[in-house]
Parts: C-alpha cells; structure tokens; sequence
C-alpha cells in the first residue's frame, strides 16, 4: 500500500472519515475509491457509499482477488445497513472464503459478522447462533469485538436469556471504550438501554403492570400460565401450544384470561373474538363450536368451563394466569418493531425480515401511513420507510423469530 | 534473467501495537520499521524491541548514515533517530502514493507503488533527478553492494527484484512464498535483505545471493 493509503485507512479505522477524505478525496485509483466509500458509509451517504464500492471493486484488476473481496463486504455491510436484506449472501459468502484463505483473518471475521446480523435482523437466532460460534472474538481488534458482543447479546436478547445479554453488553462496552469511536459507544449504550425499558405489559387478576425483559425472563421461568400475545401463544414452564395461525380462538383464550379467576361473558367473547355486537342464536353455536376447538388445543395447559353466563379457565392447582401484551398494541405491531431500529426500511426487506409477502406487507404499510405512524421517502423501488421511534418502549417480543424459551 | 525462490531465513514480529510494517530501514545496528504511529527498532540479534519514536510512519522508511527519512502522508521527514526531533521535511515524488525508500549515492530514491516507478530526487530539496519504470506495483527499494533491489506486490504476489538502474531491466528475481507481501525492503550491507510483511505485522529476513564478479 502507498503513503497516503496507509493514513487514510489508519483514520478510518479509528472512526475518523473526514480525516481519511482529507487525504485521498481526489484520488481516483481502485484503493482511493475504496476507502472514500467506506468513508462516505461511515458519514451516512450510502447511496454515494456504494457508487464509491462498484467503482473501485472495477478499478481493482482481476488479481487483486483480496481487494475486491474486501470491497464486497464493504457493500454488504451497507446493504445491511440500509436494510437491503435481499442482497446476495453468496457474494458474501465468496468474498469470506477468499479472505480465509488469504489469511485476511480479520476481514473474514468481519464477513461473518456481517451475516450474522443478517440473520439476526431476520430472526433466524438458530443459524445466527451457529454462525456465531465460528467466530473466535479473541483476535478482533477492539471495535469489530464490540460488534460481536453486540451481536451475543442481540441474541440473547431475543432468547430473553437477559443475565447473558447484560453481560455481552458489558463486554461491547468495554470494547467500544477501548476502539475510541464515540459513535460505537453510543450505539452500545442505546442497545443496552433496551434491557431497562419496558418491554411488555401483564395483565393478572384484571391488574395491569409494565414488566422490563429480566421481569418477562423470570415470569416465563416461573409456574404461571402465560397467555402470549406477543407471539400469539399460551405457555407454561414446560409446554407451549402456539395460536398464531388461530387468531380467533387466541381472541377468546386471552378474553378468559384477561377475566380470570372470574368468567367471562358469551357478550365479552363474542364481541372481541368475532366482533359481533348482539348474541344470537348463530353467534352462540359458533361460540360453542370455537370453544371447543380452544379446549382441545389447550389440554395440556388449562381447562375451560361452561358457566351460567359464559366460561371460565381452570388452570391445574397453584397456577396463575397472566396476559403478557405488546407495550403498545397494534395491528401490525411486527412491522413497527422491525421499524423501532430506527433504520429506513423497503418493503422488501420487510417482507423478508417477517416472513410475509410483500403484498401484506405493503398493506400493513399504507394502513400504518394512513395513521400516521410511519412515513415513507423515495418513489417506486427506492421507496424506504421509517417510523418515529416508540420512545421508551423496547420491541424485543414483536421482532421476528422463534419462540424464547422453546 | 536469473530467478528462484526467496529464501526466508528468519522472521521478527509480529510486535504489540504495531499491527502493520509499512517500511524498513537498517542503521548498521537495528532494524528500524515504520509503524503507522510510530518507528520501531528491533535488535536483529535478539529479534527485541528496543527503541519507539512517535512519528507518523505510513510507508517507506530510510537511513543515510546519521539520519532516518521516513514517509508520512505526502512529505518525507527528516528525523534523528537518537532524539526522535524532526529535521526537516519536502515534499513526497508520488504526492502520497509513494511506498518504498532507500538512501543511496547521495539521492534518495522513492517507489511510487500503483504507477510502478521508482524516482530519484534530491534529499534536501525534493528536486527529481529522474524515474525509472518497472512492470509491477513498487513497493520497497533498496540498493545493495551497488544494485538497485526492490519489492513488487501485485494481486497477491510478491517478489523481490535487482533491476538495472539504467533501464529498469529486470536482472534477477526471488519470488515470495504465495500470501506473502513485501512492504519496505533494505540490505544489510551484506548477505541479508530485510522484507517489510504488511498487515502481517513482521518483518522478514531474505538471503541474497551475492553478485557475481
């Protein structure tokens, strides 16, 4: 590498962009290019950013396979950083062997990164965590450990395994401290914030409480039945019986739950399960038609009873039924959670993040719009939506993955 | 054109807080090596480090018998290695793509790495004598027993060259083991070349062959 190369890179890498610009903007050979793209990605112009990447991944010849492999991590650090989650992960994928087998251990190292928390961004925790594993955090310099303690405790986050996610922040912490980059601290300290803003709201013999994540931790460990409307399941210690797929007899279970010790009303239940105003004759056979479906889905976890005026759960001796509700209830609650990052998102990256089509997802985006509760920027493909963010509320439960706890 | 394998008969580093070598220099009793922040000596003995000067050292690193040259952006500064004060400092013939740098004659001779050149200039002034021209990236440069040496890394490869001062012609090669980049070379005034490592973090002893009468 030449002189100016070498400061240029040596600024970047102590999170100083405008100082590496200042050595190299002018230049216009493949390592320049480089360089004022990561620059630019660091500053926020992404879409120069990666002009800058395309043009340099060019400039390089064809034998300068490690150049161009580095140039294409660049670029899938940016995709991801612009939710571009349709991106390919095969180039990324390529360009890591390469680095490998270059010996570019760090580069590498930052390559799997990289699809870790693409995965994590998708909830696929299992495949994050896998990927996670090859990762040997001991020779990353201080701002790439950093990332990877961010992406342990995003994870165990997700796994609401909280004692864990403290612990790695603790750790990124640190790291981000010793890299020196004022801007890696503050997205640390944001993160960790999470841990201590409400995550969930619990509903218990008709009292309503806002519980942090440690608070939902210790109540999914305890003996309680937990009506989930987060992920839309019932759980207890040791089973859990997923509703998500039966939205309406989710409706009623969380309706008995929600009256619990008492019964609820034939009116109540129908009204929140089928939004149905009067009980007639036809309301009340599909009533009893649904309860009966719920009572076999739920015979592992409690009973229910007809009464006089409606029904009743009976979960077994000693336990408690709670209802475990998002911090702010919405439709489209998953949405405004991938939304909560604060990152402007397509709808595509959505789609993929949620597991939905894009159509549902440009649904639930208009309906949103419409209420005002997210905004979008861009025409056409380039079209990106943000939200203002749910200040104080953490969206850990709503994000996309599975079950904590299973 | 004579051509075989470099053989590496020892290696230094890599050294706590100094994660790249970006130029290499000899003064008659320790390696000097340019460190990004800093210049580090090594004992080639004991392979030790035994002397830091806080300067910016982002590329070739050189010694005219008293002084340290070294390459900092684009200005070569003019340092005393047993005081770290800077001396003085001129311009850099590549404008910050300069690499290499060795003293040798009276001149100081720069490789500038991506326009694959190497430029005499006048130590004091910066004035260009002239340049040479080579067919790969420069790297180090360095004259030993009166040849003209220097480091090439292109795509990977690396390998060390005496060319023809005149013409550039390329008189002999030792090629770098694959994966292994050359970023500063200097002679020991006898059978040893030694070979900055890059963002490997050492720095490498090759045998030369000695040139035949």
């Amino acid at each position: 590498m030449d002189s100016l190369i070498t400061a240029a890179a040596q600024a970047l890498a102590k999170g100083n962009p405008l100082g590496a610009l200042k050595r190299i903007a002018l230049r216009e050979d493949a390592p320049a290019l480089a360089l004022r793209g990561i620059a630019m990605a660091q500053l926020g112009d992404l879409g120069k950013a990666k002009l800058l990447l395309r043009r340099a991944a060019k400039a390089f010849r064809p034998h300068e396979v490690v150049s161009r492999a580095r140039c294409v991590v660049a670029e899938a650090e940016i995709a991801l950083v612009s939710r571009d989650l349709t991106w390919p992960e095969d180039a990324l994928k390529d360009a890591r062997d390469i680095l490998d087998t270059h010996n570019d251990r760090l580069n590498a190292a930052h390559a799997r990164h990289l699809a870790v928390r693409r995965l994590l961004l998708i909830g696929k925790l299992d495949e994050a965590e896998r990927d996670l594993r090859e990762l040997d955090p001991e020779p990353l310099p201080p701002a790439s450990r950093a990332a990877y303690e961010l992406a342990v405790a995003g994870i165990a986050m997700r796994r609401i395994h909280i004692q864990a996610a403290r612990a790695a922040f603790m750790r990124a912490h640190a790291a981000a401290l010793a890299a020196g980059i004022p801007a890696l601290r503050a997205e640390v300290e944001r993160a960790q914030r999470e841990l201590d803003a409400p995550a969930a709201r619990l509903i218990a013999r008709s009292e309503q409480t806002l519980v942090k994540l440690d608070e939902v931790e210790t109540l999914l460990a305890s003996k309680a039945i937990v009506v989930d409307a987060c992920r839309l399941v019932l759980r207890n210690s040791e089973t859990v019986v997923s509703l998500s797929r039966r939205p309406v007899l989710f409706m009623l279970a969380r309706t008995l739950a929600e009256a619990w010790p008492e019964d609820a009303s034939r009116e109540d239940l129908l009204a929140r399960a089928f939004r149905a105003k009067h009980a007639d004759e036809a309301h009340r056979a599909r009533l009893r038609v649904e309860m009966g479906r719920l009572r076999a889905s739920l015979t592992a976890v409690a009973k229910v009873v007809a009464t006089k005026r409606g029904f009743v759960f009976k979960p077994p001796q000693g336990r408690e039924i709670v209802v475990m509700v998002p911090p702010f209830e919405d439709e489209n609650a998953a949405v405004l959670a991938c939304l909560a990052d604060g990152e402007a998102w397509s709808s595509s990256a959505l789609a993929v993040a949620l597991g939905a089509s894009e159509r549902t997802i440009q649904r639930a985006l208009d309906g949103l719009a419409a209420a005002g509760k997210v905004q979008s920027c861009g025409k056409g493909r380039a079209r990106q939506w943000t939200s203002p963010p749910v200040s104080g509320f953490t969206t850990s439960l709503l994000l996309p993955g599975p079950l904590p706890g299973v | 054109m004579k051509r075989r394998a470099a053989e590496i008969i020892r290696e230094y580093g890599p050294f706590p807080d100094a994660p790249k070598v970006n130029g290499v220099t000899f003064d008659g009793e320790r390696i000097w090596f340019a460190a990004g922040a800093s210049l580090r000596a090594i004992d080639p003995e004991s392979g030790k480090l035994t002397g830091v000067i806080d300067v910016a050292a982002h590329a070739g690193t050189a010694f005219d018998g008293t002084h340290i040259y070294q390459i900092a952006e684009n200005r070569i500064h003019k340092i005393d290695p047993k005081s770290g004060a800077l001396l003085a400092s001129i311009p850099a013939p590549g404008n910050g793509g300069d690499s290499g740098m060795a003293w040798a004659e009276g001149s100081l001779w720069v490789g500038e790495y991506r326009s694959r050149r190497i430029h005499q200039i006048n130590p004091d002034t910066g004035a260009l004598i002239r340049s040479i021209s080579s067919d790969r990236f420069v790297t180090g440069v360095t004259w030993a027993e009166g040849d003209l040496w220097h480091g090439t890394w292109e795509g990977e490869e690396s390998d060390l060259r005496r060319i023809d001062p005149e013409t550039g012609e390329v008189l002999e090669k030792l090629d770098m083991p694959a994966g292994t980049g050359v970023s500063g070379l200097e002679s020991d005034g006898s059978e040893r070349l030694y070979c900055g490592g890059g963002d490997s973090g050492k720095v490498r002893v090759v045998r030369r062959s000695r040139a035949t009468p």
